[in-house]
């Protein structure tokens, strides 16, 4: 019995003349875990969305087709009559709850319902011992890794027990660790039967969870393969057509190496003694080993989420100062809030650090070398879109943005945060690629990464936070 | 420790405003905040309670001093500031006790026992979730100016004033509609009776703390104080 079964699917965002899905026709049966792969833009978004009933009733746009979900046709059945039927589960953490405890994050479903109290506290209790969260109840949201929001966004997507279980891209922005421990939930949740649509790009944590996949290209199904075909592929037959690795074994060997590789030529440009840091002494603070960072290499960092990874990166861009321990510049000693003059930046979330009004003019904030910017835009391939708002850019360019305004500034050193979370093989590539460039430059370029792909094909070497092996394995 | 119940603080929260509004002498005002302090002590939160407590009392004593103060220019200032702020304290106080110990789940559930529409529940629900949000950014936007060598700085006010606000405001609409899917997948436009998981109940003590603390309100009024 098919659960979900689409015919003819074609849809368009309001203001776009570009279809997003074009002439969909899948059925998927009950209890079936499929998992949606392809490019940024093949229409993997747009076809959950249909699911849950956000397109076309949230995001409005020209649908034609039938599409039903579980007796729902889209386009006609309103969002709220999905929200019993269908479970949802977003990329972002940081956006996903609308309450600011935890606890509170799972009752809502049920308060929204108009469940009485005692229904709903058996529901939270039930769903508590069902995915082990007891550590994570009753605390503030603000406060928790986003490796945990995500687990309580997936638990609180089940309190109304709906059969359908949507995912678009659940793991973009967690470690490894994290990884399986959402895993383990989604299997439980196979197991007791839901069908389960995940719109992922990592594939390698999906082996034995997934039944089926399904390859969107420029909003069409361009093929489709079993779960058993599908782990076949080599790793070079899934580059081709643009996926990711689904095996990571390799990769964390030659991260291992890496890790031990203690053979790094070039200047040091920075060396850090005894480093401690932390926001204040009363809160969290990491101890680390000296450790320097030479010109002309690509650092990769990594470690769990919230082990320090990025108040290390805020310490060695000068915007929080050591609380003790040592930090050497070209063999002179700065303080910390110095750093700020020699190292630059590239956040995770790039909306932060874009200020003006075209590209042009962002690269230029705080350098007035024309012509160093007209060849700093054209080697990132910006040329084209220097008099657009950098807001109206893509995802990927505006990165390169940000990317190009770390260049003009002449530091030295220049730190990523994530540069590839939530990006297809090709993007990743692309940010790879800009890695080397900069090695090439000279620069330090240090990376802070979950991805295994990444560190293991670009980066130099490797430093980890947490001692221990890398990664637990999926 | 002792709680009281979520709309006895709301309405505490609204005498402090009654308390503005009759211009009550200082006897009424100093029993009232009394009985405001008294409750903030019990549930827990003696910390600043206690600053409360001093800040009060340290203006209190200010403005004694300066009763008679004459035609001395600073002192008139001061004891003016003193009494200004004092005549704001009540509402501070009445306003940090009933936000300081009660969850938002609480307040919500007292909201809907008082029969208020679901619209406006849901936008206290989106102001309390966004603040928190909005410092977030905003420490972010910071550090991305410091990457920039742009200061927030006293010479060029507007333009660090636009720094700022353009990040942000950018940034709210994206995470506005990212909430706004993710509560309505969850059902927040669901139509008909939402419920709350947390339960209050007005306790007797709560109804006694009401009257009590109305007394001196009604014994100003009508002369006795």
């Amino acid at each position: 019995m098919n659960i979900i079964s689409s015919k003819n699917i074609s849809f368009s965002y309001m203001n776009s003349e570009q279809a997003s899905l074009k002439e969909i026709t899948i059925g998927i049966e009950e209890g079936e875990c499929i998992v949606l792969c392809g490019r940024s833009g093949s229409g993997k978004t747009t076809f959950s969305r249909l699911l849950n009933g956000l397109c076309p009733m949230f995001f409005t746009g020209k649908l034609s087709g039938e599409c039903d979900t579980s007796g729902l046709q889209a386009g006609n059945a309103t969002i709220e009559e999905y929200v019993l039927y269908v479970g949802s589960v977003f990329q972002n953490p940081k956006t996903q709850y609308f309450n600011t405890d935890t606890t509170a994050e799972l009752a809502f479903p049920c308060e929204n319902c108009g469940f009485p109290s005692d229904e709903i506290k058996k529901r939270v209790n039930e769903c508590v011992q069902r995915f082990q969260l007891d550590g994570l109840m009753n605390r503030n949201i603000f406060k928790l890794s986003g490796g945990e929001k995500q687990r309580v966004a997936f638990a609180a997507s089940t309190m109304l027990d709906p059969k359908i279980l949507v995912l678009d891209e659940p793991t973009s922005n967690l470690d490894a660790s994290a990884i399986s421990k959402l895993r383990r939930m989604i299997l439980e949740m196979k197991q007791s039967g839901k069908t389960i649509i995940i719109a992922e790009h990592r594939l390698a944590w999906l082996n034995d969870i997934a039944d089926r996949y399904v390859l969107f290209e420029s909003g069409e199904i361009k093929q489709e393969w079993s779960a058993k075909e599908f782990l076949q592929f080599s790793q070079s037959e899934l580059y081709e057509v643009g996926l990711r690795a689904t095996r990571l074994d390799i990769l964390k060997e030659i991260i291992e190496n890496k890790l031990n590789s203690q053979a790094v030529s070039g200047n040091v440009l920075l060396k850090a003694s005894n480093l401690v840091i932390g926001y204040d002494k009363k809160t969290e603070v990491y101890k680390l080993n000296t450790f320097c960072l030479y010109n002309g290499t690509v650092v990769g960092l990594v470690g769990h989420n919230g082990v320090g990874k990025s108040t290390l990166a805020k310490t060695l861009c000068g915007l929080i100062k050591p609380l003790s321990g040592s930090i050497q510049w070209k063999g002179q000693m700065v303080k910390g809030k110095q750093l700020t003059d020699h190292a630059f930046l590239v956040m995770q979330d790039v909306n932060y650090q874009l200020f003006s009004d075209s590209v042009r003019d962002e690269a230029l904030l705080g350098n007035s070398n024309h012509e160093q910017c007209n060849q700093v835009l054209k080697m990132l391939g910006l040329s084209e879109v220097s008099e657009r708002h950098p807001m109206s850019l893509s995802g990927g360019q505006k990165q390169r943005v940000a990317i190009a305004s770390a260049i003009l500034s002449n530091k030295e050193l220049i730190v990523l945060d994530e540069p590839t979370s939530g990006l297809d093989h090709y993007h990743m590539t692309q940010v790879g690629n800009l890695l080397q460039m900069l090695k090439k430059q000279g620069k330090c370029v240090l990376v802070i990464t979950h991805d295994e792909e990444l560190t293991a094909q670009w980066c130099d070497y490797i430093i980890r936070l947490d001692g221990g092996n890398y990664g637990t394995g999926y | 420790m002792i709680c009281l119940d979520p709309r006895v603080k709301l309405y505490l929260l609204l005498e402090a405003n009654l308390l503005l509004f009759f211009h009550v002498n200082t006897v009424t005002e100093v029993i009232i905040v009394v009985l405001f302090l008294l409750p903030f002590f019990l549930s827990g939160k003696t910390k600043s309670a206690l600053r409360f407590t001093i800040i009060y009392m340290l203006l209190l004593i200010i403005g004694m001093m300066t009763d008679s103060a004459g035609t001395n220019t600073l002192l008139n200032f001061v004891a003016m500031a003193a009494v200004g702020i004092r005549m704001i304290l009540p509402c501070l106080i009445a306003g940090a006790y009933a936000f300081s110990t009660t969850t938002p789940s609480e307040l919500f559930c007292a909201l809907r026992k008082c029969h208020i529409p679901e619209g406006i529940i849901i936008t206290c629900a989106v102001v309390i979730r966004f603040f928190p949000t909005v410092m977030e950014d905003y420490r972010q936007i910071r550090d991305g100016m410091a990457m920039r060598n742009i200061y927030i700085g006293m010479f060029h006010p507007l333009q660090s004033l636009e720094y700022v606000i353009i990040p942000l405001l950018m940034n709210g609409s994206t995470v506005a509609r990212d909430l706004s899917v993710a509560a309505l997948t969850k059902g927040i436009g669901l139509s008909g009776r939402h419920t709350s998981m947390v339960q209050i109940k007005m306790q007797i003590y709560d109804w006694i703390y009401m009257i009590i603390s109305t007394i001196p309100l009604i014994m100003f009024k009508g002369g006795f104080l």
